[in-house]
């Protein structure tokens, strides 16, 4: 199975500075074990401490957020593109 | 450092952060050549008057456009409604990833954070640096 990740050009150095390439997974938690292996490291940018994605990083499937999918357990499948992007993100106080 | 931008950037800033009260606005500007050569207006998914956040599929779909048109991220911009044209420590925090890692350089080290205040009657827009520190500097700019 080969899925196609992007990584936005801001977090590109986790992945060393490849913006796009292909892993494998059948779903996004299993890609993100699987990319790990690839740059390690890259699950704890991607990953807090009790195995949930950081409140400002977004992930998608194709043009849908996980968080209205099934989160890390979100399926998915061969051809898929995944995104990795932090918000851009602030406020006024 | 003088930092000279059309003034239709500004504009096109003010309007945008106008039409989008009581709520922060925010968008981004790509350019070549340190130049700005496009601005855009991005959907702020908070809804609140007091925290933007970007809508991720346009920020994407910004990108790939940059990549398509040889362009650069130039600058992000936001408002706020009833405070200064300043970064606030939210903004400086999130400048950083992970939000608040000031040990690591910030997101984009090279762009410019855009501040807007409607505080006042008149609109005010500053242009900042947001560095590893945190550091933050203000750009002296010449709208023409």
């Amino acid at each position: 199975m080969t899925i196609n990740v992007r990584m936005a050009a801001v977090i590109q150095k986790i992945t060393n500075n490849q913006k796009e390439f292909v892993s494998e997974g059948s779903n996004i938690k299993d890609l993100i074990q699987n990319i790990e292996k690839e740059f390690p490291g890259f699950k704890n940018h991607i990953l807090t401490d009790s195995n949930e994605v950081h409140q400002f990083l977004n992930i998608y499937v194709n043009d849908e957020d996980i968080r209205f999918l099934s989160n890390l357990e979100t399926a998915i499948k061969d051809g898929d593109v995944i995104s990795f992007l932090p918000a851009l993100a602030g406020g006024s106080f | 450092m003088l930092l000279k931008i059309e003034k239709k950037f500004k504009d096109f800033i003010i309007n945008h952060a106008k039409k989008t009260m009581p709520n922060e606005a925010c968008g981004i500007i790509h350019s070549i050549n340190a130049v700005p050569t496009s601005i855009y207006e991005v959907t702020n998914i908070a809804h609140s008057p007091y925290r933007y956040e970007m809508d991720g599929i346009e920020q994407l779909n910004l990108e790939k456009k940059r990549e398509k048109n040889g362009e650069d991220l130039f600058a992000i911009y936001h408002s706020h409604v009833a405070t200064k044209a300043e970064p606030s420590p939210t903004d400086v925090r999130m400048a950083f990833f992970p939000p608040g890692n000031f040990k690591t350089d910030p997101m984009f080290d090279s762009i410019y954070y855009i501040l807007i205040s409607l505080e006042h009657t008149e609109a005010d827009v500053r242009f900042f640096k947001i560095e590893k520190g945190p550091i933050v500097k203000e750009i002296d700019v010449l709208f023409n």
